[in-house]
C-alpha cells in the first residue's frame, strides 16, 4: 500500500457498507474490546434490539470459534500457534440486515472435518437446527476441546439462511477458511 | 456455609449466593474464555450447598442480557441438576427474568423450561 493512502481504502469500506473490519491477532481480551465497539455502533444505529443481539452473538461465535480451535492445537511451535491465533473480521450492511464475515488460517488437517460439521446444518429448517441444539447441548464436551461444539448450530439458528464458507488453499501446512452469517433486519 | 461472591467482569456476570437466604443471582452478560473453568467454582458451590443446606427452599434469580453457546451448555447442565433435586422434594425456584425488548433472552427461557420435568422454571418480563 503507499504510504498516506488509506483514504482509497476507507472509501472501498465505506461503499461496501462495511460498519467494523479488524484483522490482526485474536485474543479474548481482543474480543470483549470489539464486542463493546460493536455494541455501541449497533446502539447508535438504532438497530432493534433482537437484530443486535443476533449480531452481537455471532460475532462472539465466530471469535471465540477461532480461539477455542488456535487453543485446542497443541503445538510447540509458537509461529503456527501464532498463526492460528489471527484472523479477519468485517461486519457490515446487507439489504436490511447484516453480514458478519470472518477469515482464520486453519491446519489442512482439519478442514474437512468442519466442512462435514457445516454441511451437516445445511437444508435444516428452524425446527430441526433447535432439536440439534438441544441435543448437542445436552452432551458432554469434545474431550480436550474448550468450546461446546454448539457456535456453529447457533449462527445457522441466528441467520435462518444457510452458512456460507469457503476454503481456500494456502500451502502444505494451511487453509484459509472464510465464514459468512447473514443476519436478517426487522422491519 | 460460606456466600460466594464473583464481581462482574467484562464478559462474566456478577454472581451473589446467598447461602443464609437461599438467594443465588446472575446477572449480566456472560462470554468468558472458558467458561467451563469459569462456572467450576459455582457449580461446586452449589453442589456444595445442596449437600448441607437448601432444605427450606432456594430461588434463583437469572438476568442475564446475552451468553454465548459455551455457556448455554453450562446453564443447561446446572438447570438440569435443580430439576433432579426438585425431582426429590427440594424447593427450588429458577426465576429467569429478562426485559422486553430482550425476545432473545426470553426465547433462550423458553428453551431451557422446555428441557425441565419437576424444576419450577418461572420466565419473568421486567
Amino acid at each position: 500500500m503507499k504510504a498516506f493512502d488509506l483514504y482509497s481504502f476507507y472509501k472501498e469500506i465505506q461503499s461496501d457498507k462495511i460498519l467494523f473490519c479488524y484483522s490482526g491477532p485474536i485474543s479474548h481480551s481482543t474480543i470483549e474490546g470489539i464486542g463493546h465497539t460493536l455494541r455501541l455502533d449497533l446502539e447508535l444505529g438504532e438497530v432493534d434490539f433482537s437484530t443486535s443481539q443476533s449480531v452481537f452473538s455471532t460475532f462472539i461465535e465466530q471469535m471465540q470459534n477461532i480461539l477455542n480451535y488456535s487453543a485446542d492445537i497443541i503445538t510447540k511451535d509458537s509461529e503456527i500457534e501464532k498463526e492460528l491465533r489471527s484472523g479477519v473480521l468485517v461486519i457490515g450492511h446487507e439489504n436490511d440486515g447484516f453480514f458478519v464475515y470472518c477469515g482464520n488460517k486453519m491446519l489442512n488437517k482439519d478442514v474437512g472435518k468442519l466442512q462435514a460439521k457445516i454441511d451437516s446444518l445445511t437444508g435444516l429448517d428452524k425446527d430441526q437446527l433447535k432439536a440439534l441444539y438441544k441435543e448437542k447441548r445436552k452432551q458432554s464436551p469434545d474431550e480436550g476441546s474448550k468450546g461446546a461444539g454448539l457456535g456453529l448450530i447457533e449462527m445457522a439458528r441466528k441467520s435462518g439462511k444457510p452458512l456460507e464458507y469457503v476454503f481456500t488453499a494456502i500451502d502444505g501446512d494451511f487453509t484459509f477458511f472464510s465464514i459468512r452469517v447473514v443476519i436478517e433486519g426487522k422491519k | 456455609m460460606e456466600n460466594l461472591l464473583i464481581e462482574k467482569g467484562k464478559s462474566s456476570p456478577y454472581i451473589f449466593f446467598d447461602a443464609t437466604s437461599g438467594v443465588l443471582t446472575f446477572q449480566g452478560e456472560s462470554f468468558p474464555e472458558n467458561a467451563a473453568a469459569f462456572y467450576d467454582p459455582v457449580i461446586k458451590w452449589v453442589n456444595e450447598y445442596f449437600a448441607s443446606c437448601g432444605e427450606t427452599g432456594t430461588t434463583f434469580e437469572f438476568e442475564i442480557i446475552y451468553f454465548n453457546s459455551s455457556t448455554s451448555k453450562i446453564f443447561m447442565s446446572l438447570f438440569s441438576l435443580l430439576d433432579a433435586h426438585s425431582g426429590t422434594g427440594k424447593k427450588i425456584r429458577v426465576n429467569w427474568k429478562a426485559t422486553g425488548e430482550n425476545e432473545t433472552a426470553i426465547e433462550c427461557g423458553e428453551e431451557f423450561k422446555e428441557d425441565l420435568e419437576n424444576l419450577e422454571f418461572n420466565i419473568l418480563v421486567i
